[in-house]
């Protein structure tokens, strides 16, 4: 047994010492006589039946989706259809959902429960829990059921290859991976979608970078807070026939400020804590074909959008509890909401903020769909408005826009609040199923907790200078 | 409210404070971390690498080699070299320092670690080819034999660094030194750079600059006292002795000597095709395989078939399928010439 084992440990040592006299091009060597061998054989036993294309459809299409004209303003018009397919599609099921979950089944729930249970406790389960629960599928669900298969065709297709080609540049330049414009287009729908599909990208350094940076794209969730403080605010102030537009535009610049912030940051981080250069890039351009379209609404409804939103679900039910307690807890007859609120006033006002839009991004970590809800909800309570509402601790949504501007110029609301909410609601932490998926992925506290701290730092920055400079220039 | 523009200042000043002290590398917090992991483990650690390395280069080590290698002043050196003593790693002998074989070991441990983590950076990792070095330096004291372990294994057990050093094995064995300084080659000798020197950093960035690399095939063209010139992957180099001491070259595995200029795949015009040469062995780890995997070997045909703004990157036809490479790996696949083609 013995003898046995020093002999091992010879061959081992003897093994050890030609590794070194072979040299470290051995696999590669190998590989490249394999290739050479079946080349040649192939050359000479394979025929290939002489048929030319007659019209290459591929190349043509390549040509102008990727030419140095067409390239960009296609990109942005079939990303901005995207877009406008969501959330114009998403309008409708959204509202039947929400009637639904929260008009009907509410109700009834609700009636049901009191039936047998203590106020306190129907209000934490079906006041909080259930109509957070409802809110983010009643949200989330449409348009995330809409922007993914969407997606998933364009990929299918064979586009989106040509989009990380175009975009590629731009990323080499900031010492990025060109693939980081892939994650990016998928965080416009969802950011932890997003950064579980940064696996495409091979080097870690690069795949940090997109995970840190995938934050920057605004993801469903928030864009109809976007859309409705920028038809309230920024519409406002245009004429009438121009309001669509302008808050259309409006919207769409925060959408291609937040590309730049995800640019400029790729590339500090990649001067600083991940330093180094941009890293092999070979992308696949494959041949155009048809979508799979049953295929694709299987794959991309099972794979992204029940997965999201059931983390989502998750995160929102205790949300939902929090909610309705903060409401409805009392010290000195005046609820820890509104403590807080006043307590977070003159803080939040030097960022051009107010308490009651840090309660809300507070409460809504776990989803930012519940952020305008949360914010009417509070804003009424902390008036003490009656009219409105559907009592304490309660979320709800207005029919009209008209509605939701009466009640948040009522609580103090101006120009720059709204500036100052979008710009918060772009460079603000991540929700926490994000959190979640980028520990998951990364599985460091320490990323995780960078990508997390990050974007809120430069969100209080960025508010701040733009208060201070418009209070400067403006005038409060 | 405060006053707008007291806000602004102030806003400023904070930032500018915090980015003080946060600054990745520069700022406060860092250097503070830098300098409270000087200890003492350390710069044992780093006398042990250097006794080795004299001992590996036949020149004899004394304690003014030790205090310009670690930038300690003689009396802390002197201090270093009698702790060294005590602990058994060292023996003196008048004034040459030996290695015990104690301190041998150790400093292998060490070194291993320092390779290991040179290598998997340039493998797996896309940090500058400069920071590879000064990444390692500072792993080689955190990690245990055992980790240095699980990362060879990880890396497919590699037996050189990316500079053509030896990685020393888990027994702390190592293969005797091969080759020789470039500047003793003759005229018209063929050989390959078989390791590159990665200190000091200026001279090393110089290297780097003329775009050398371990595994690269040279052909010495003239020798003398004032500079050595030699032509590498097609393109004449010329170096002074001083930097060309720095890189050994050794005969191994010449299978093709491929004499006179030959293309690069960024070279070739929308339209045009090639047949592949070669991937230079800059090009490696992941980078390497995924190539070849793609299919670019020696003896494949490939056209440049689809731009991208200012040519970068262009999209290939290879094998059937279209792949886009960025230029930096293009310029780093050789293509036959015209001349070769034909013949």
């Amino acid at each position: 047994m013995n003898n046995h084992n020093v002999n091992r440990e010879a061959i081992l040592a003897a093994a050890n010492n030609l590794r070194w006299e072979v040299g470290e091009n051995l696999h590669d060597t190998l590989m490249e006589s394999i290739y050479e061998n079946a080349t040649a054989i192939a050359r000479k036993a394979v025929i290939y039946p002489d048929k030319k294309p007659a019209f290459s459809f591929d190349r043509t299409l390549d040509k102008i989706l990727t030419s140095k004209y067409f390239g960009f303003p296609l990109m942005l018009l079939i990303l901005g259809a995207v877009f406008w397919v969501t959330i114009e599609g998403a309008n409708i099921p959204s509202g039947l959902i929400a009637s639904l979950l929260v008009d009907t089944l509410h109700p009834l729930l609700k009636n049901f429960t009191n039936s047998f249970m203590p106020w306190w406790l129907s209000g934490v389960l079906i006041d909080g829990a259930y109509l957070a629960m409802a809110w983010v599928v009643s949200v989330m669900l449409p348009p995330m059921a809409i922007f993914f298969p969407v997606y998933t065709l364009l990929e299918d297709f064979g586009y989106l290859p040509r989009v990380a080609f175009n975009m590629d540049p731009l990323y080499k330049k900031v010492g990025a991976h060109g693939k980081q414009a892939l994650t990016m287009a998928m965080g416009f729908g969802c950011n932890a979608a997003g950064i579980v599909a940064t696996r495409v990208i091979d080097s870690p350094r690069e795949k940090l970078i997109a995970i840190i940076t995938n934050n920057f794209s605004l993801c469903n969730g928030r864009w109809p807070t976007q859309i409705l403080i920028s038809t309230i605010f920024i519409g406002g102030i245009a004429p009438a026939y121009l309001t669509g537009l302008v808050s259309a535009a409006a919207v769409v610049f925060v959408a291609i400020l937040g590309i730049t912030f995800s640019l400029v940051v790729s590339w500090i981080l990649s001067k600083t804590i991940l330093r180094g250069e941009a890293s092999a890039f070979s992308l696949e351009l494959p041949p155009y074909r048809p979508p799979r379209i049953l295929q694709t609404l299987y794959t991309s409804l099972i794979d992204r959008t029940i997965f999201v939103l059931w983390r989502a679900v998750i995160f929102a039910v205790p949300a939902g509890m929090v909610i309705w307690l903060a409401a409805n807890i009392t010290i000195d007859g005046v609820s820890i909401a509104n403590h807080f609120i006043n307590w977070a006033n003159p803080f939040a006002l030097i960022f051009g903020l107010n308490g009651v839009i840090l309660l809300a991004y507070i409460i809504a970590i776990p989803a930012n769909e519940i952020v305008i809800p949360t914010v009417l909800m509070l804003t009424v309570a902390n008036l003490g408005l009656s009219s409105v509402g559907a009592g304490s601790g309660v979320m709800f949504e207005l029919d009209s826009v008209a509605d939701t501007a009466s009640i948040l110029h009522a609580g103090g609301w101006t120009l720059l609040t709204g500036i100052n909410l979008m710009l918060f609601s772009l460079l603000h932490n991540p929700c926490s199923t994000t959190i979640y998926t980028i520990y998951k992925e990364t599985k460091s506290v320490k990323w995780t907790l960078i990508s997390t701290l990050l974007p809120i730092a430069m969100g209080f920055s960025v508010t701040f200078f733009v208060t201070q400079i418009w209070r400067l220039v403006v005038g409060s | 409210m405060t006053d707008p523009l007291i806000a602004l200042i102030a806003g400023i000043l904070i930032i500018g404070f915090l980015s003080y002290i946060f600054w990745p590398n520069f700022g406060l917090s860092d250097k503070l971390k830098r300098w409270t992991q000087d200890t003492e483990r350390v710069q044992i650690e780093d006398a042990l690498k250097h006794l080795y390395d004299c001992e590996y280069r036949n020149i004899s080590c004394t304690i003014n080699s030790i205090a310009g290698n670690l930038s300690i002043n003689a009396d802390r050196a002197a201090k270093l070299v009698s702790r060294l003593e005590a602990l058994g790693l060292l023996a003196i002998q008048g004034e040459v320092l030996q290695l015990t074989a104690q301190g041998r070991s150790y400093a292998l441990r060490i070194i291993r670690v320092h390779r290991l983590w040179e290598r998997y950076l340039a493998d797996e990792t896309s940090t500058k080819e400069l920071d590879w070095h000064d990444i390692a330096e500072k792993q080689e004291h955190l990690f245990t034999p055992e980790q240095a372990d699980k990362l060879a294994a990880q890396i497919g057990n590699p037996v050189y660094d990316p500079h053509g050093d030896p990685i020393p094995s888990s027994k702390g064995d190592l293969p005797t030194k091969k080759g020789k300084p470039l500047n003793e080659m003759l005229p018209g000798e063929f050989a390959n750079i078989i390791h590159i020197e990665d200190e000091p950093p200026a001279i090393y960035s110089q290297i780097l600059a003329q775009g050398l690399y371990p595994g690269m095939q040279i052909r010495v063209l003239e020798v003398s006292d004032k500079r050595i010139k030699f032509e590498a992957n097609g393109e004449e180099c010329v170096l002074s002795p001083i930097i060309a001491k720095n890189i050994t070259v050794g005969i191994i595995q010449l299978e093709k000597q491929v004499e006179g200029k030959y293309k690069v795949l960024s070279s070739l015009k929308v339209g045009e095709k090639g047949t592949v040469l070669g991937i230079a062995k800059a090009l490696r780890g992941q980078q390497r395989r995924r190539l070849m995997d793609l299919g670019i070997v020696p003896g494949t045909e490939i056209e440049a078939q689809l731009e991208s703004l200012n040519r970068d990157p262009v999209a290939y036809k290879v094998r059937g399928a279209v792949i886009a490479i960025r230029k930096q790996q293009a310029d780093r696949i050789y293509l036959e010439s015209k001349e070769s083609e034909k013949g």
